[in-house]
């Protein structure tokens, strides 16, 4: 049974992108077919992460909802790209970049139905293990229906007053909608925090598991999104966290 | 309605994520390539209607509604409106003097067949047309304004919104309708209609010519499989006594002369119409509407009888059915279990 995972954080800049790329490099490296879908579609980015140039996009998650192609011609295999063989395989399913393109949906809006039945023709014509949803950030139609479509919700928050609170207006959301399980993510976490304390203290405050902390890191912000950092650092310390996160979810 | 909040909204996009309607998606595409099948054509204005138009939308008895396709076009409603006139003749008489006038033996017969019974001079049932014209003559009204606002507003209570009538279709349905007048004449010859032959037969066509689209015809058996309440707005559309009457027409004669194989195969009381819909329910559970011009050669939509011949079987929703389904309802409709449409 293919397995959908969708990423978010109420507010932005979190490294929402980052985070999914790297986990699903981690898991499509385990030899999985591993499907990402950009819904971002105000502020996309995550091709950068798979190498992927915006004029080597031709269609697009817009094309799709405009109804002009199948979802499945909008998948691009970026396997190569990352540096992925044998049997790993990623596909990425881009927003557009395109400024007339991000207006024309936010004018025109989309229905939503059809980004249900999209994501779901698209774990069956390309036999996906694993789909991973890139969200915007906030509270939006795409984010309420990535919740209530996966078997896991990851939300990724820094230790930060105002992501605590977005935080918790999200897990609200996200047991509204009857989410099957959730998982929080802590990301940037400075040096001088305790991550074990931290760790409890946000499983307490919202009754939710931590899968990983994650550090405020130099290195990951050298890569500068030019590539998955996980298999550029294999042995890096945030490489053998992502493993870690990459096991509570297969 | 409350006003848009949390959990409408959720509500609203767990229904677009529900199980269930993955799978009525994944019927629409299923039987859309469908090209049996002929378009009505009896009257240019029903030749219209687009061989592709397919619409599918369920709404079960709490007011949840899963809609595929087409399900916002509008058409003429036909035979599918003899129904529920009928529940409206029985409310505005009572049971012992419409089932004098009109039979509920299903015949067999095509549904124009001039044909009544012979010992009562009865028309069979009220779902063909003698029986159906026998049956509008029995709504009351001080003239035909009265009569047709009654009419009217039976549907409005029974979907929730104003309905209006095609006028060339009823025009035309009344140019063409002398086999319907004849058949009228008939009956008013062995007593069994009133004087007003011409007024009721005005409303007959007009009736048949009002314009409903495939999510009204959902609310419609939606509303009788609640008890004759409209899950939605809470109005009453029918006196609760009289929904079995309906109901039970339907299901013997409700598919013109398919209706027995239908009770047979499907299970599902249900009414068709020319112009491409079907209304079908489950009692107590939920209501089903589906559009699709392309008829059989019974006057049944061939892409309608096959949504409703899966929707049985796959959920076990035939009325006699004691089996365990391959799918169980509750799961696929609230996402909730072991139901995993991915």
């Amino acid at each position: 049974m293919p397995k959908v995972i969708s990423i978010h954080s109420y507010r932005g800049g979190t490294g929402k992108s980052n985070f999914t790329a790297n986990l699903a490099t981690t898991i499509a490296q385990q030899g999985h077919r591993v499907g990402v879908v950009d819904t971002d579609i105000p502020s996309p980015g995550i091709h950068n992460l798979f190498c992927l140039e915006p004029e080597q996009i031709s269609k697009s998650l817009n094309t799709y909802l405009w109804g002009e192609a199948p979802i499945t011609d909008a998948a691009y295999d970026v396997s190569a790209n990352v540096g992925l063989v044998d049997d790993s395989k990623l596909f990425l399913v881009p927003a557009s970049t395109n400024a007339d393109d991000i207006a024309r949906i936010l004018q025109e809006g989309y229905d939503v139905k059809l980004l249900n039945d999209g994501l779901r023709k698209l774990v069956k014509g390309l036999e996906l293990d694993y789909l991973l949803i890139d969200t915007h950030p906030g509270l939006s139609k795409e984010t309420f229906l990535s919740i209530a479509i996966s078997h896991v919700l990851a939300l990724i928050l820094r230790p930060d007053k105002q992501d605590y609170q977005g935080t918790a207006v999200t897990v609200d959301v996200a047991r509204q909608l009857k989410v099957r399980q959730m998982l929080l993510i802590i990301n940037k976490a400075h040096s001088k925090l305790d991550k074990t304390a931290l760790k409890q203290k946000v499983e307490q405050a919202y009754d939710v598991p931590v899968a990983g902390v994650f550090p405020l890191s130099e290195d990951m912000a050298q890569l500068a999104s030019e590539g998955v950092f996980c298999l550029k650092q294999a042995s890096h310390e945030i490489s053998q966290e992502f493993q870690k996160v990459a096991q509570q979810l297969i | 309605m409350s006003k848009p909040n949390l959990s409408s909204f959720a509500s609203s996009i767990q229904a677009a994520a529900a199980p269930f309607r993955t799978y009525l998606t994944e019927l629409h595409e299923k039987y859309h390539p469908l090209t049996d099948g002929k378009v009505a054509d009896y009257i240019p204005e029903l030749a219209l209607a687009k061989p592709e138009w397919f619409g599918i939308c369920v709404i079960t008895t709490d007011g949840q509604t899963f809609e595929v396709g087409d399900c916002q076009i509008d058409f003429t409603i036909q035979s599918i409106s003899k129904a529920f006139v009928y529940g409206l003749a029985l409310e505005h008489h009572d049971r012992a003097y419409v089932n004098c006038k009109v039979g509920v033996e299903p015949t067999g017969e095509a549904f124009n067949s001039i044909v009544l019974d012979e010992k009562t001079n009865r028309p069979y049932n009220p779902m063909v047309n003698a029986g159906a014209i026998a049956t509008t003559d029995l709504i009351t009204g001080k003239d035909a304004t009265e009569r047709l606002k009654r009419v009217l507003d039976l549907f409005r209570r029974y979907t929730g919104r104003e309905h209006d009538i095609n006028v060339p279709i009823f025009l035309s349905e009344k140019a063409t309708g002398d086999r319907n007048r004849a058949m009228a004449y008939l009956m008013r010859n062995f007593g069994m209609v009133s004087d007003r032959i011409e007024e009721t037969l005005d409303l007959y066509f007009q009736q048949c010519s009002i314009l409903i689209n495939t999510h009204d015809l959902a609310m419609i058996s939606a509303t009788l499989a609640n008890g004759g309440v409209n899950p939605i707005t809470g109005e009453r559309a029918i006196a609760a006594e009289y929904v079995q009457d309906v109901v039970s027409v339907m299901l013997t004669c409700g598919m013109y002369d398919y209706s027995g194989e239908w009770a047979y195969k499907v299970g599902m009381p249900a009414k068709s119409g020319v112009g491409g819909g079907i209304t079908a329910l489950v009692p107590g559970r939920l209501g089903l509407g589906t559009f699709s011009p392309p008829l059989d050669v019974k006057g049944n939509s061939v892409r309608g009888i096959k949504v409703c011949e899966d929707l049985s079987r796959d959920f076990g929703l035939h009325l006699f059915n004691a089996a365990p389904a391959e799918r169980d309802l509750d799961e696929w409709l609230s996402g909730s279990g072991v139901a995993d449409s991915w």
